[in-house]
């Protein structure tokens, strides 16, 4: 790929800068249209953009937020809860995942039971995580971690089980010990889907995060929701949304930064999408 | 030397894939097996690497008896089986591990000249075109200088003039080291190249059917009259293995590339 570029550099220049610039343009027009529109009109009097802020609105309480340090306080405090939630959830996905998946035996005793657990709508747990936990960080940080559980045990579970024959036969050869096994040959190659499961578990722990949050809290972006809903202020709402879709994108970037260096072996099609 | 005693192998589903296998095959000796498929042929190297434990008979090296992979056995697989992950030099070296790393570094060097692939060893194996790949395979496998190699159809995958390329090549470097080597293929011309010895399977059970001494001196000149007139008696012996009658047809229809490899 970079050999490529490197040998013709006058065709391939251009076009490749053309996409640098046009491709996420073109992902931005749709939101600024329509928020550009709204914008209007409200200006225009067209609506009273009481139930549904114009961007400017919603700007200026973000804004307000920030300064007084509200916001950064509540993010913080949802940060921390998935933070805390989403290492314990991998923790215990990835162990159990590791073991269900090397293991015959282990995953004939201990999957059955997971998968079960799996059906149950992790938010139908919060009664009862209340009731065992109280009301506090506990109950909001295990419910967080029980989300982020289930899609990294599947996916390190899947990956492990679905390792090339053909490469661990290579470890075999050459003599490898179980953990030589686990190091050098089924590590590197379930990264890939580990990394995969690990975005999924994020996505899960913010969404569980906020379920959590509704669920009597003083502080944290979810609050911030009920608050504005239970004091009529939709601005406020949406800043809250804002926050979470910043701080929702900016930890999975981290995620796929902290392991993109990793997987530059891999040989796929989607290599393909992430050098441009 | 490697001992080869009365080996048979019954999978578990209940298919016999070996009956009564007996090789011996000497230090430095090239031996190749060729057969119709499922007479075997893959099965006996798995058992002779360790990756799977024969049902009877045994497989001694040297006198030990083999149960599981030896360091003193190495194998180039038909894939070149390369790990993703690794670079070029870093796979070369992968059994090169309990070994302090000056000398990891200077032996995966010195394999990978000696393979022309230098400037190669920074590079990922997603890469290399497939003849390079298992050129890299091969030096993996000879890094760690086995007594013994196992080919396992090492070059059917690759285009017809980058496997003989690979052909002159794997002798090339057979002559550095001289390790036993015990080649399976279904390339007749291969066969005759590579082989001192080649011995001739039968399938169901599989078994040795006949054993040919290839005594042409080498490099073996593959247009020779003497190369044609051995590669019509491991074509008979197919024959024979696979229950057909002897072949009549003239040099011509043996030599034909397409009825040399059609099974």
């Amino acid at each position: 790929m970079t050999a490529s570029v490197d040998d013709s550099p006058v065709q391939v220049a251009p076009r490749h800068r053309l996409g640098r610039w046009t491709r996420p343009a073109l992902g931005l027009l749709l939101p600024l249209a329509l928020a550009v529109l709204w914008e209007l009109a409200v200006r225009l009097g067209l609506s009273n953009g009481r139930l549904v802020p114009p961007p400017s609105v919603i700007f200026t309480t973000f804004s307000d937020l920030w300064q007084t340090g509200e916001l950064q306080a509540h993010a913080l405090t949802t940060l921390w809860r998935v933070a805390a939630g989403f290492a314990g959830g991998v923790a215990a996905g990835t162990v159990l995942g590791a073991l269900a998946g090397y293991s015959g035996l282990l995953h004939r005793l201990v999957d059955p039971t997971l998968q079960a657990l799996r059906s149950i709508p992790s938010i139908a747990w919060v009664p009862l995580f209340i009731l065992w936990f109280g009301i506090f960080e506990a109950s909001k940080i295990i419910l967080i971690a029980v989300g982020v559980f289930f899609p990294v045990y599947l996916g390190v579970m899947g990956a492990v089980i679905s390792v090339d024959r053909k490469i661990v036969e290579v470890g075999r050869v050459f003599r490898l010990s179980a953990f030589g096994m686990i190091r050098r040959i089924l590590l590197p190659a379930v990264l890939p889907a580990y990394v995969i499961a690990l975005r999924a578990g994020l996505g899960l722990g913010w969404m569980f995060v906020v379920a959590a949050e509704f669920l009597g809290a003083s502080q944290g972006l979810g609050f911030l929701l009920v608050d504005g809903q239970q004091l009529g202020k939709p601005a406020q709402i949406v800043a809250a949304i804002v926050a979470f879709a910043i701080l929702g994108k900016l930890t999975d970037w981290l995620i796929v930064a902290a392991t993109t260096p990793l997987l530059r072996w891999q040989d796929v099609y989607g290599a393909e999408h992430q050098d441009s | 030397m490697l001992d080869i005693y009365h080996v048979g192998k019954t999978y578990p589903n209940g298919v016999r894939a070996l009956d009564g296998v007996s090789l011996t095959v000497n230090l430095g000796e090239i031996v190749v097996v060729v057969g119709g498929s499922g007479c075997g042929k893959s099965t006996l190297l798995r058992l002779v690497c360790g990756l799977d434990a024969p049902t009877d008979g045994s497989i001694r090296l040297d006198g030990t008896l083999i149960r599981a992979p030896h360091e003193k056995i190495g194998i180039v697989f038909q894939e070149p089986r390369l790990l993703p992950w690794l670079s070029v030099a870093r796979n070369v070296g992968f059994g090169l591990e309990d070994r302090p790393r000056p000398e990891r570094a200077s032996r995966v060097a010195a394999q990978l000249a000696r393979v022309g692939l230098t400037d190669k060893a920074q590079v990922w194996p997603r890469e290399l075109s497939g003849g390079q790949a298992q050129r890299v395979a091969l030096s993996r496998a000879l890094v760690t200088r086995p007594e013994v190699l196992l080919l396992d159809e090492p070059f059917s995958a690759l285009d017809a003039f980058t496997r003989v390329d690979l052909q002159d090549h794997l002798l090339d470097l057979w002559a550095d080291q001289r390790p036993t080597l015990l080649v399976v293929t279904h390339d007749v011309d291969e066969a005759i190249v590579l082989g001192d010895r080649i011995l001739v399977m039968r399938a169901r059970p599989g078994r040795v059917a006949e054993e040919i001494v290839i005594d042409l001196p080498r490099p073996r000149d593959r247009q020779s009259a003497a190369f044609d007139f051995a590669k019509r008696r491991v074509l008979n012996a197919l024959d024979h293995s696979l229950n057909r009658g002897a072949r009549t047809g003239e040099a011509e229809t043996v030599l034909d590339e397409g009825a040399a490899r059609w099974w």
